[in-house]
């Protein structure tokens, strides 16, 4: 790196927001080819039945509809979803795989699981022609509640396991048994953290078209991941990889739930679009979103926290129910996100940490922004908070004697990460963090006045807590980045975007060295046909592992620059500047050449290439991080409790955040003020409720509560760089930092608002009615 | 949701229990029962339109058993509807005993609710079970009422 950054670390404004914000970005849903068909899905109404027959005669009979087709239809393409990610090298860890089939055969498992697909010249003959299908369920018994479906004599989900049980994982360090016989005081709760809908304002969306003369199929996917997407239809379908292309272009929101993979829509609407030889398209409606799209839902823990009377930490132990819903293609990514995550910037010398993910009558559960992290956060943080409350020790001052120092990097914590590394954390600096998001929200002042405030009938709280979030995973990325002929550079990589900003912070990371402007840098992402190596945007790994591609390729187009200006221009390399677009000769400015310049030379017409070398300025790099880097923060939350009504207004909040060096502080503040509106949803408004026979309740926006804008207050955010070791540039993650730690902070500062010590929140979300409850039953002691 | 709750007709327990195994008096209470006819001894089958919130005039199928009886005083209806829209099923224990202005009914019912019905008509389905509830009786009790005085001019 220059010694002085003009992209990086720079407030630049985002290369796409002008096709975005004129309504000119191509999403899926506007793609439209000739003769295209459109596609409805009939589905379970039953969460748990016995198929017994589906009739689909008067559907096909229809006029308008092209074709209809059941499991039984699908012949030999009727095989099971891949298991996505295979449980990590735990010790004795017990995984069972039961992934879901294109459609559904013999029995259903959820509300909402495809039965049929109706395919009709328009989307309203199909969704007519849905109702003609006449599907007969003998309804069984559902799994709903997690703690009833592990009990004796539950029935089953999948009949052919002996329990409900999908995984069982142990992870241990230090011992904790031991470390229980020294405590002072051992805090021990029953907490309950749910999580709900990803809700993306874009649903999901498909369009697949079989080019029989080229014999090329290409598919339009709202995926996050259109490279692996590429390669397991291509598997599937019995095509070569280069037959098969994937686009995912603008994404509307992804959060997780769109790198699921394969969705069973996913899976027949390019086969059904072979078939027939016609393009095919399928636009999930909201509805469909809650029971087609993957959610995230509760975990169960009984956890207990071991200290000393100053408010040491000696342990933990926890074990939990985590629910995977009907499948577990996703396998134990977000249980052991929070085991990993319990531990958070603490020194935890002992930990013993077990759960069982569970099979339910509800659908497929996979990563949603957090992916876990926060309900490990919630049982360390309020374990923290309870302790110190029976130990009349501060609960700032509680958490600064736990900080890990910045003398303890790498910090191993001997046990397994999601990415099936160790949970190694590269760098961090916390007591910083934590301090200074104490002085932004006033905490000692607040303190004082709290009482005065109490007085005129105020109940105003704090919170302060602190997280971790584990990002930038591999297994690796790559990219290709070319000068052309006019001097514009082009990066082309695959991860996908779903409106993070890649097209800007790519272009810095490859602007800052080339030396070019970052407008001129023309960034491709999400088309199989531009580049085909890499896995997806996840993990919030995007800039910390793409980026890292890109700066890579950057660099050695960059030593390619150089090496043919030194030729052309008899200077030594180190005699020669690259800016501005131009190499030019240290002292002698005048001499020099253009970078479009020095790329036309560097693909004559005549003449030779040189042995050893290659035409172009273009170069293609990978990056694969042997484990992911560690970013944390600290959030700050000042609430007023109505205590008439439990209703709480958010006053204030803060978020101090440490994610290396930023590539881009505007887009680091971004990320996280959307992640904090997600944080406050999940903390306040947004629950799947489940009926006792597994049909979901609120599955519309009228009845599962967003947070819209006057929910959100204004978010004041500061930032810490402790650069990673882990990559070149020291970057870390920073797509889920907003909504982790929302959860505890709000728990913390609601109690504190109440100043009742009967008064105790450990379960999320807490809407006003749960708070007005709890209220009610503290007050009666 | 369970449904429970206790009705006075303004007759006699005999008539009233007539009155409830009567299919043609049942299809023309009952709100939204657009036909129902024996489809065996106690067993019915029939159509009904519902709107629950933003679900209108949805088409069931219906099947009603009456089991369990005890003449005049005890039965169990039971109703399973399917339709493009969802399926219900439903269980109602319905006792008569005579008071001193008529008969009293007291019923208790669960109802489950599955499909589109439960995903977005939730919380109207409660109050929408009770309205229904309250026309249907009040309506047996009219044809109660109208049986009882043709009787008497009859006689």
């Amino acid at each position: 790196m220059p010694a002085e950054h003009r992209y990086l670390s720079a407030r630049v404004t985002r290369n796409e927001d002008a096709r975005l914000l004129t309504g000119r970005a191509r999403f899926v849903d506007d793609v439209q080819v000739p003769g295209m068909l459109h596609a409805a899905f009939v589905r379970s109404d039953y969460a748990h039945a016995r198929i017994v027959s589906i009739d689909t005669s008067a559907a096909r009979a229809r006029a308008g509809v092209v074709a209809v087709y059941a499991a039984a239809d699908l012949g030999e393409y009727l095989t099971p979803a891949p298991l996505l990610v295979p449980p990590p090298p735990i010790p004795d860890v017990v995984f069972h795989a039961r992934t879901h089939l294109p459609l559904a055969r013999d029995k259903v498992r959820y509300v909402g699981e495809p039965l049929a697909i109706v395919i009709a010249e328009s989307r309203y003959i199909a969704e007519d022609a849905v109702r003609d299908v006449l599907v007969d369920l003998d309804p069984l018994d559902p799994v709903v509640d997690l703690e009833a479906a592990m009990a004796d004599g539950a029935p089953r989900v999948h009949e052919d396991l002996e329990s409900n049980a999908a995984a069982k994982v142990v992870q241990t360090k230090g011992n904790y048994e031991a470390a229980r016989q020294q405590a002072d005081l051992i805090v021990r709760r029953r907490f309950l953290y749910d999580r709900g809908a990803s809700a993306a304002i874009e649903n999901r969306a498909i369009v697949a078209q079989w080019d029989t003369g080229a014999e090329e199929l290409t598919i339009w996917d709202t995926t996050q991941a259109p490279i692996p997407i590429r390669n397991g239809m291509a598997a599937r379908l019995g095509l070569l990889e280069s037959q098969v292309r994937v686009v995912a272009p603008f994404v509307g929101g992804g959060f997780g739930p769109k790198i699921m993979m394969f969705y069973p829509e996913e899976l027949v609407i390019p086969w059904v679009a072979i078939r027939l030889g016609r393009a095919v398209k399928w636009t999930e409606d909201r509805r469909e979103n809650f029971y087609a799209t993957t959610q995230e839902r509760g975990q169960v823990h009984e956890a207990e926290m071991a200290l000393t009377r100053e408010g040491r930490i000696l342990g933990v132990r926890d074990h939990f129910l985590f629910d995977t819903g009907a499948y577990d293609p996703y396998g134990l990514t977000i249980p052991i996100n929070t085991q990993c995550t319990l531990l958070g910037p603490y020194d935890i010398a002992n930990y013993d940490s077990r759960f069982t993910a569970v099979f339910t009558n509800k659908p497929i559960v996979t990563p949603v922004r957090g992916a876990g992290r926060q309900h490990g956060v919630f049982v360390s943080e309020r374990l923290l908070d309870l302790a110190a409350k029976e130990l009349g020790i501060d609960r700032v001052e509680i958490r600064r004697r736990n900080l890990l120092g910045p003398d303890r990097f790498p910090h191993n914590h001997g046990i397994m990460f999601q990415d099936s590394a160790p949970l190694v954390y590269d760098s961090g600096n916390y007591l910083p963090t934590l301090e200074r998001a104490v002085e932004m929200i006033g905490y000692e002042q607040l303190r004082g006045e709290q009482a005065r405030m109490r007085a005129e009938g105020r109940h105003v709280g704090v919170g302060v807590v602190c997280y971790v979030e584990g990002t930038g995973i591999g297994p690796y990325e790559g990219a290709r980045v070319t000068v052309e002929p006019s001097g514009v550079v082009r990066v082309a990589t695959g991860v996908g975007t779903q409106g993070q900003g890649h097209y800007t912070v790519f272009a810095q990371i490859v602007a800052e060295v080339l030396g070019v402007d970052v407008t001129n840098v023309k960034v491709v992402t999400g088309d199989t046909r531009e580049f085909q190596w890499g896995t997806g945007t996840f993990a919030s790994r995007g800039a910390a592992v793409a980026g890292s591609a890109c700066h890579a390729a950057a660099l050695s187009v960059r030593g390619k620059i150089l090496k043919l200006a030194s030729q052309l221009l008899s200077v030594p390399e180190d005699g020669l500047e690259l800016k501005d677009a131009r190499v030019e000769v240290n002292g002698s400015p005048e001499r020099g050449l253009t970078l479009a310049e020095l790329a036309g030379r560097a693909n004559p017409l005549r003449g030779a290439v040189r042995p050893g070398s290659e035409p172009g300025l273009e170069s293609t790099a990978y990056f694969g991080p042997d484990r992911g880097s560690t970013a944390s923060g600290v959030h700050a939350v000042m609430v007023e409790v109505d205590p008439e009504t439990a209703m709480v207004d958010i006053k204030r909040y803060v978020v101090v955040h440490d994610c290396g060096t930023m590539i881009n502080p505007l887009l680091v503040e971004g990320q996280i003020h959307g992640g904090v509106a997600h944080g406050i949803g999940n903390a306040f408004y947004e629950q799947l409720v489940y009926d006792d026979q597994g049909q979901l309740l609120n599955a519309s926006l009228m009845d599962y509560l967003l947070p819209t804008a006057t929910d959100v207050p204004p978010i004041e955010t500061d930032h810490r760089e402790t650069p990673s070791p882990f990559n070149p540039v020291g970057l870390k993650g920073v797509g889920e930092a907003g909504c982790i730690p929302s959860g505890a902070a709000f728990a913390q500062a609601v109690e504190d608002a109440i100043g009742n010590p009967a008064f105790e929140i450990l379960q999320i979300p807490m809407s006003p009615d749960l708070l007005f409850d709890l209220m009610t039953e503290a007050r009666r002691g | 949701m369970k449904l429970d709750g206790t009705f006075t007709f303004g007759g006699p327990q005999e008539s009233v229990w007539a009155l409830l195994q009567d299919p043609a008096v049942l299809a023309r209470s009952l709100p939204g029962v657009e036909k129902l006819d024996a489809s065996g001894p106690d067993q019915y089958r029939g159509v009904m339109k519902v709107s629950v919130g933003p679900v209108t005039a949805a088409k069931f199928d219906v099947a009603v058993a009456l089991t369990d009886k005890v003449e005049p005083s005890h039965f169990v209806m039971q109703v399973d509807a399917k339709g493009a829209v969802g399926h219900t099923k439903g269980t109602a224990v319905i006792d008569l005993a005579p008071v001193e202005s008529g008969t009293e009914m007291r019923y208790s019912s669960t109802v489950q609710v599955g499909g589109t019905i439960a995903a977005v008509g939730q919380r109207m389905l409660e109050s929408v079970g009770r309205t229904m509830m309250k026309q249907a009786l009040e309506s047996l009790d009219r044809e109660l009422k109208a049986r009882l005085a043709n009787g008497r001019s009859a006689t």
